[in-house]
C-alpha cells in the first residue's frame, strides 16, 4: 500500500472504517440489551445487532479479499493468523471453565452443611430434588454421535481439499453443517422435554448456560463452515492456502472437545446412579 | 484512641497472637526489608551518580548474589511461615477443652488452655443492623445503632457511630461459639470484633463460625466489615463481657420478662 | 544483555525522504487508524482523560473523609436528585452517592486509566518498535480493541444516572461488585451498565491482548531471539497472557450476574440452591492475575529507565525475564487470598497463605536485580530515573504488606480495613502509576519529539512523592486501629490520620496541575528532542529511530547481531 518501498513480508494494513463502526455498534447492542432487559424497547437491541453483524461481513470480507489478491498474505503473515486463532481459542476455552467452575460448585459442594439455605433448595442432593434429569444415553449420547461423527466429515473435507478434490471438499462440508445443524435441532428438542427449568435452581442455571453456550458456538462454528462451502463454491482455497477453512475446522474441533466434556460431566457423572426422565 | 497507630488491645488469646505475630515477627520483618532497600538505594544515589563514578562498569551477572537474594527471601518466608500457620490454625479450631492454644508465644507449641464452647450465639446480619439469638436459649432481640440525639440521650459515655440500642451480652472467661450468617434474601454483610481476633463474613445462606473467649468485663466495639450498602457505616457491633454471674441474672431475666429490655434491666439491677 | 548489541548500524528508520508520503491525513488518521503508533498515543490521551476522573472522584472521597460526619455527600446528592440537603432523604441519598464514588473511581483507574495506559498506550507504541517490527501483527483488530473502550467508559459513566438500589442512582457494590449486593440489592438498570461495561472492556482487553502476543512471537527482527527480546517486551508478553486467560473467567462470572438479575437463574441466589461465594472465585481467579496485569508493564519500564540512566545493561537479564513469567504463572493460583474470611476450610487457607508468600521471592530477584543495575552504575537523576527509583521504594513497601495480608492469621485483623486500601495504594497509586510517569518522561521525547523541562518535571515528582506518600502512609495506621474501608463516616477516634490522608491529597492535587503545567509547557516551547536524548544508556531499538519516529518504521527490517555482550 504504502508509497514507501517496503522490504518485508509484514502486511501493513490500509486504514479502515470497520473497528470505529463495530465499536460504535457494539455500544448500541449494549444499551439495547439494557433497554431490552428493562422492558423499555427490543429494537435498539436489533439495531446494534444488525450493525455488529454487518461490521463482522464488511470487514471479513475485507480480509478475504486481501487473502484472494495474492501478495498481502505472505506465509508470515498467514503464521499471524494462525497464532491468532489459537488464541482466540484459548481465550474461549477459559470462558467455558468459568461455566463448569459454575456447575461444579454445584456438584461437588451440594450437601456442604454450612450452606444451609443451599441444601434446603437441593434436598441435600445432586442432582437437587424434583430435577429429573436426561438419559445421557439416550438423546446426549446420539448427539455426541453426531458431533464426533461431524468431526471426521470435516477432517474428510481437509483430506479433499489437500488433495485437491474439490467435490470431495463441498460434500464433506454440507454434511459437517447438515451433521451441526441436525445437532442444534437435536438440542433444542432436548430442552423443550427438559424435567427442570432455566430460573429458580442452580441445576437448571448451570445446564441450560453451560449447554446454551456451548449451542451457540455449535452455531457459530456451523455458520463458520456455511461460508467455508460458499466460498469452497467460489472457488476460493488452494491445497497450499486455505486458513479460513482450516480455522473453522479447528474452531469445530473445539467445540467437539467442550460437548465432551459436558458430556462427561454433566450428562454422565452427573446423572450417575439417579432416577432418569425417560 | 485518637492517633492510634497499633492493632487494638487484645482481651482474647487470639488477639494474644495476632498482635504477638504482627507487632513481632511480621512488622520486624517487612521493616528490616523496607529499611535494606532504601539503605541500598541511599549507597546507590551517594556511591554511584555520575559525578562520584564517571565510568559505569559493565557485570552483569553474580550467580553468588543472585543465589542468595533468592535464598534468603526464602528462609524469611519460612520462619514467617511456621508460626502464621499455627496462629491461623488456633483461630479456626473451636475449643474441645483438650487443646493449647499459642497466645503470645507464638513459637511455642501451645500453652493456654481454653475451655471448651459452652454457649452458642447467631448473628445474623440484616441490612442495616444485627440480629442476635442465645441458641441455646432460642432468645432474640435486634440490635442497631443508636443515632446522634438518642446517643447523647441514652449513652452519652459511648462513641458516635458504635453505640447501640441493645449490647449483644456475654460472660466473661466464656468460650462463645459464634455463628455468623446474614437474612437469606439479603446482602453479604461481615462481623468483626477487633479486640477479639475475629471476623467472619455473614454470607446470606451459609452459616459460619468462629468464636471467642474473652478475659476482661466491658464494652467491645466492632463494626461490619463488607459492603452491604448505604448504610454499611452504620451497623456497628457492641459486645458487652459481664461477669458470669451477672450474665446469669441477665438470661434469667430475658426468661422471665421475655425481652431483651426486662433482662437488661435486671443486670442493670445488679451492677 | 541482547539490547546492547550493535543495532544502530542495521537499523534503517530514518528513510527520512519517502516518510510520510501516504499518512492519513484529518480525522481519518485517527478514527480509522491501522498505525500502532497513533492507537497508542489515542490509548494514551485517554488514560490521561479518565486519570483525571478518577482523580476528581478519589478528591470527593478523601474530602468527604477529611473529618468525622458526612460533610460533602449530602450535599452533592441534594445537588444531583433536587432535594433539600438539609433533610434525611438526600443522607441516604449521599450515603449510596459515596459507594457509587468508590467503585466508579476503582473501576476507572484500572480498566480506563492504568491498562489503556500501560497494555494500551505504552504496550503498542513501544513494542512494535523495540522488537524492529513494522507494525503490530493486527492493526484492524488493533483500532478496535481501542475504539470499544469509549463506549465502555460511556456505558460505566452513564450507570452513575441510573437506578441502582430502589430510589438511587448508580452503582455502589464496590469495584467487586458481590452478589447479592450487585444482585437483588441493586435491582435497577445501573448495575447491567456496569457489567456490560466490563464485558466491552474485557472484550477490547482480550483482542488487545491476541494482538499483542502475535506481534511479539512473530514480528520480532531477524535475530530478536526471546532471549534478547527487551525486558519490556517480556512483560507485555506475560501480561497479555494474563489478559488472554483470566478474563474471560471474569467475562463468565458478570453474565452469570447478568443472568441472575434479569433472567431468573440462581448462580448466586442460595433460596434457588446457589453460593454467593463462587462469584468471588470467579471474581478473583480473574482478579488477582489483574493486579499483575497492572504492575508487570511497569515492571518493564522501570528496567530499561534503570538502565538506560545507569549506563549499565541490566542486571540478571534472564532471571529478570523469567521472575515476571513465574509472576505470571503463580499468580493464578492465590486468589483466595482475598475470600479468608468468606468460611474458607483450615486446608484452604493454609494452602493459599503458602501459594500467595511464594511470590514474594520473584518479585524480590527483580527489586534486588534492578538495585544490581544501578549499583556500579554512572547514574544521572533524570526525571525518568526519579520516578523509576521513587517506583523502586514505594512498590516494596506495597509488596511487603502484601506479604502481611497473605498470613491468613494477620488479615483476619487486616482484612476489609484501610490496611488493605494502604497496601494496593502503594502498589498501584505510588506503584503502577509511578511507573506510568516514568515512561511517560522517558518516552515523551520520542513519542513527542520535544523536551519536558527538566526543572518542572522533578517538582512534580517531588510534589506527587510527598503528597501521595502523606494519603496512604497514614491508611496503614487507621487500618491496624480497624477501620473498616468503604465508610462514609468513621468513629471520632480514627480523626487524626484521615485528616492527614486527607491534606495529603490536596498535595497531589497540586502535583497534578504542575504535570498538566509541565505539558503545556514543554508542548509551548518545542524544544526539539534528538533521535536519543538520553545518550549511550539508552540501547533499545526506539532511539535508533527519529523523534517522533516515521509513520511506518523499518521498511527494512532491523538485523540483530549474533555476537552479544551478555
Ligand atoms: C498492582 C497491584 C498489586 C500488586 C503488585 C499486589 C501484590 C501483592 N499483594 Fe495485593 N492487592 C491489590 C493489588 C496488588 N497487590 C489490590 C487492588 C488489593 C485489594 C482488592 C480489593 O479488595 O479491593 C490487594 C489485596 C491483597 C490481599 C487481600 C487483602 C484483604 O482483602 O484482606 C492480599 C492477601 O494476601 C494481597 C497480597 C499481595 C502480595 C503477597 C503481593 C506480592 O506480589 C507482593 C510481592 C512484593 C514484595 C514482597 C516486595 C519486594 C520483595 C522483596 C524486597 C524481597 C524480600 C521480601 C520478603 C522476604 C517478604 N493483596
Ligand atoms: C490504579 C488504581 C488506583 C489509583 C491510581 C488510585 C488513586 C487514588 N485513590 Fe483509590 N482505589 C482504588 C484504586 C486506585 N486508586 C481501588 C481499586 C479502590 C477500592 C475500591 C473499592 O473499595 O471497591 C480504591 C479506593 C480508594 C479509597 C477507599 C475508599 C473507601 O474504602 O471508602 C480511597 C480513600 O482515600 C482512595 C483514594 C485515592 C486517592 C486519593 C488517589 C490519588 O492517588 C489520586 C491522584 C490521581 C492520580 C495519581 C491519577 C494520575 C494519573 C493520571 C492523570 C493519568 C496519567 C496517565 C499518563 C501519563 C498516560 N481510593
Ligand atoms: Cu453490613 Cu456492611
Ligand atoms: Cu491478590
Amino acid at each position: 500500500m504504502a508509497a514507501i518501498a517496503k522490504n518485508h513480508d509484514y502486511h501493513l494494513v490500509n486504514p479502515s472504517p470497520w473497528p470505529f463502526v463495530g465499536s460504535v455498534a457494539t455500544f448500541v447492542l449494549a444499551l439495547g440489551g439494557i433497554a431490552w432487559m428493562h422492558n423499555w424497547t427490543p429494537w435498539l437491541f436489533f439495531i446494534g445487532l444488525a450493525g455488529v453483524l454487518y461490521t463482522m461481513y464488511a470487514w471479513w470480507s475485507d480480509v478475504i479479499a486481501e487473502a484472494n489478491n495474492g501478495v498481502d498474505h505472505t506465509p508470515v503473515v498467514q503464521m499471524h493468523h494462525r497464532y491468532g486463532m489459537l488464541l482466540f481459542i484459548a481465550s474461549e476455552v477459559m470462558f467455558f471453565v468459568a461455566w463448569f467452575w459454575a456447575y461444579f460448585d454445584g456438584f461437588f459442594r451440594f450437601d456442604d452443611v454450612e450452606q444451609a439455605t443451599r441444601v434446603i433448595a437441593t434436598g441435600g442432593h445432586w442432582p437437587p430434588l424434583g430435577v429429573e434429569l436426561f438419559d445421557p444415553f439416550h438423546l446426549p449420547l446420539f448427539n455426541t454421535l453426531i458431533l464426533l461423527t461431524s468431526g471426521t466429515t470435516v477432517t474428510w473435507a481437509h483430506h479433499a481439499l489437500l488433495n485437491n478434490d474439490r467435490q470431495g471438499l463441498k460434500w464433506g462440508l454440507i454434511l459437517t453443517i447438515a451433521l451441526g445443524a441436525l445437532f442444534s435441532a437435536v438440542q433444542i428438542l432436548e430442552y423443550t422435554e427438559a424435567g427442570f427449568s432455566f430460573s429458580g435452581n442452580l441445576y437448571g442455571a448451570t445446564f441450560f448456560m453451560a449447554t446454551g453456550f456451548h449451542g451457540f458456538h455449535v452455531f457459530i462454528g456451523t455458520i463458520f463452515l456455511l461460508v467455508c462451502l460458499i466460498r469452497a463454491q467460489r472457488g476460493d482455497f488452494t491445497p497450499e492456502r486455505h486458513l479460513g477453512f482450516e480455522f473453522a475446522a479447528w474452531y469445530w474441533h473445539f467445540v467437539d472437545v467442550v460437548w465432551l466434556f459436558l458430556f462427561a460431566s454433566v450428562y454422565v457423572w452427573g446423572s450417575w446412579g439417579v432416577a432418569l426422565n425417560h | 484512641m485518637p492517633g492510634q497507630y497499633h492493632l487494638q488491645p487484645s482481651v482474647t488469646v487470639i488477639m494474644d497472637s495476632i498482635v504477638a505475630f504482627h507487632d513481632g515477627i511480621l512488622m520486624w520483618s517487612i521493616t528490616a526489608i523496607v529499611v535494606l532497600v532504601l539503605a541500598l538505594l541511599i549507597v546507590i544515589v551517594v556511591r554511584f551518580n555520575a559525578k562520584a563514578n564517571p565510568v559505569p562498569a559493565k557485570f552483569t551477572h553474580n550467580t553468588m548474589v543472585e543465589i542468595v537474594w533468592t535464598v534468603l527471601p526464602i528462609i524469611v518466608l519460612i520462619i514467617i511461615a511456621i508460626p502464621s500457620f499455627g496462629v491461623l490454625a488456633d483461630q479456626l479450631t473451636t475449643p474441645d477443652g483438650e487443646r493449647k492454644y499459642l497466645g503470645s508465644n507464638i513459637f511455642s507449641f501451645g500453652e493456654v488452655e481454653v475451655p471448651a464452647a459452652e454457649m452458642t450465639v447467631k448473628a445474623t446480619g440484616e441490612q442495616w443492623y444485627w440480629n442476635y439469638e442465645y441458641v441455646d436459649q432460642t432468645k432474640f432481640f435486634d440490635s442497631n445503632m443508636l443515632q446522634e440525639p438518642e446517643r447523647l440521650a441514652e449513652k452519652p459515655g459511648q462513641p458516635r457511630l458504635l453505640a447501640v440500642d441493645n449490647e449483644l451480652v456475654v460472660p466473661v472467661d466464656t468460650t462463645v461459639r459464634v455463628q455468623v450468617t446474614a437474612s437469606p434474601t439479603g446482602v453479604i454483610h461481615a462481623f468483626a470484633v477487633p479486640s477479639f481476633g475475629i471476623k467472619i463474613d455473614a454470607v446470606p445462606g451459609r452459616l459460619n463460625e468462629t468464636w471467642f473467649n474473652a478475659r476482661e468485663t466491658g464494652i467491645y466495639y466492632g463494626q461490619c466489615s463488607e459492603l452491604c450498602g448505604k448504610d454499611h457505616a452504620f451497623m456497628p457491633i457492641a459486645v458487652r463481657v459481664v461477669t458470669k454471674e451477672e450474665f446469669a441474672a441477665f438470661m434469667a431475666g430475658f426468661e422471665s420478662g421475655g425481652d431483651y429490655a426486662s433482662a437488661n434491666a435486671t443486670l442493670a439491677a445488679i451492677q | 544483555m541482547a539490547t546492547t548489541t550493535h543495532l544502530e548500524a542495521h537499523a534503517t528508520g530514518h528513510d527520512a525522504a519517502s516518510h510520510d508520503a501516504h499518512t492519513p491525513t484529518g480525522w481519518r488518521r485517527w478514527v480509522y487508524s491501522t498505525n500502532h503508533k497513533d492507537i497508542g498515543v489515542m490509548y494514551l490521551i485517554f488514560a490521561i482523560i479518565a486519570g483525571i476522573l478518577g482523580g476528581l472522584l478519589s478528591g470527593a472521597m478523601r474530602l468527604e473523609l477529611q473529618e468525622p460526619g458526612i460533610q460533602i455527600f449530602h450535599g452533592l446528592a441534594a445537588m444531583a436528585y433536587g432535594m433539600d440537603p438539609a433533610g434525611g432523604e438526600a443522607l441516604d441519598a449521599g450515603k449510596h452517592m459515596y459507594n457509587v464514588f468508590t467503585t466508579a473511581h476503582a473501576l476507572i483507574m484500572i480498566f480506563f486509566m492504568v491498562m489503556p495506559a500501560t497494555m494500551g498506550g505504552f504496550a503498542n507504541y513501544f513494542a512494535p518498535l523495540m522488537i524492529g517490527a513494522p507494525d503490530t501483527a493486527f492493526p484492524r483488530i488493533n483500532n478496535i480493541a481501542f475504539w470499544l473502550l469509549p463506549p465502555a467508559f460511556i456505558l460505566l459513566l452513564m450507570s452513575m444516572f441510573f437506578e441502582g438500589p430502589a430510589g438511587a442512582l448508580g452503582t455502589g457494590g464496590g469495584w467487586t461488585i458481590y452478589p447479592p449486593l450487585s444482585t437483588s440489592g441493586q435491582p435497577g438498570p445501573a448495575m447491567d451498565f456496569a457489567i456490560l461495561s466490563l464485558h466491552v472492556a474485557g472484550i477490547s482487553s482480550i483482542l488487545g491482548s491476541i494482538n499483542l502476543i502475535t506481534t511479539i512471537f512473530n514480528m520480532r527482527a531477524p535475530g530478536m531471539t526471546l532471549h534478547k527480546m527487551p525486558l519490556f517486551a517480556w512483560s507485555v508478553l506475560v501480561t497479555a497472557f494474563l489478559l488472554l486467560l483470566a478474563l474471560p473467567v471474569l467475562a463468565g462470572g458478570i453474565t452469570m450476574l447478568l443472568t441472575d438479575r434479569n433472567f431468573g437463574t440462581t448462580f448466586f441466589a442460595p433460596e434457588g440452591g446457589g453460593d454467593p461465594v463462587l462469584f468471588q472465585h470467579l471474581f478473583w481467579f480473574f482478579g488477582h492475575p489483574e493486579v499483575y496485569i497492572m504492575i508487570l508493564p511497569g515492571f518493564g519500564i522501570i528496567s530499561h529507565i534503570v538502565s538506560t540512566f545507569s549506563r549499565k545493561p541490566i542486571f540478571g537479564y534472564m532471571a529478570m525475564a523469567y521472575a515476571m513469567v513465574a509472576i505470571g504463572f503463580v499468580g493464578f493460583v492465590v486468589w483466595a487470598h482475598h475470600m479468608y474470611t468468606t468460611g474458607l476450610s483450615l486446608d484452604v487457607q493454609r494452602y493459599f497463605v503458602a501459594a500467595t508468600m511464594v511470590i514474594a521471592v520473584p518479585t524480590g530477584v527483580k527489586i534486588f536485580s534492578w538495585i544490581a543495575t544501578m549499583w556500579g552504575g554512572s547514574i544521572t537523576f533524570r526525571t525518568p530515573m526519579l520516578w523509576a527509583i521513587g517506583f523502586i521504594f514505594l512498590f516494596t513497601v506495597g509488596g511487603v504488606t502484601g506479604v502481611v495480608l497473605a498470613n491468613a492469621g494477620a488479615d483476619r485483623a487486616l482484612h476489609d480495613t484501610y490496611y488493605v486500601v494502604a497496601h494496593f495504594h502503594y502498589v498501584l497509586s505510588l506503584g503502577a502509576v509511578f511507573s506510568i510517569f516514568a515512561g511517560w518522561y522517558y518516552w515523551y521525547p520520542k513519542m513527542f519529539g520535544y523536551m519536558y523541562s527538566e526543572f518542572l518535571g522533578k517538582v512534580h515528582f517531588w510534589t506527587m512523592f510527598i503528597g501521595v506518600n502523606l494519603v496512604f502512609f497514614p491508611q496503614h495506621f487507621l487500618g491496624l486501629a480497624g477501620m473498616p474501608r468503604r465508610y462514609i463516616d468513621y468513629p471520632d477516634a480514627f480523626a487524626l490520620w484521615n485528616r492527614v490522608s486527607s491534606i495529603g491529597y490536596y498535595i497531589t492535587f497540586l502535583s497534578m496541575l504542575i504535570f498538566f503545567y509541565a505539558m503545556w509547557e514543554a508542548a509551548r516551547k518545542k524544544r526539539p528532542a534528538g533521535d536519543n536524548p538520553w545518550g549511550e544508556g539508552a540501547t533499545t531499538l526506539e532511539w535508533t529511530l527519529s523523534s517522533p519516529p516515521p509513520f511506518h518504521q523499518f521498511s527494512t527490517l532491523p538485523k540483530i547481531d549474533s555476537t552479544n555482550a551478555h
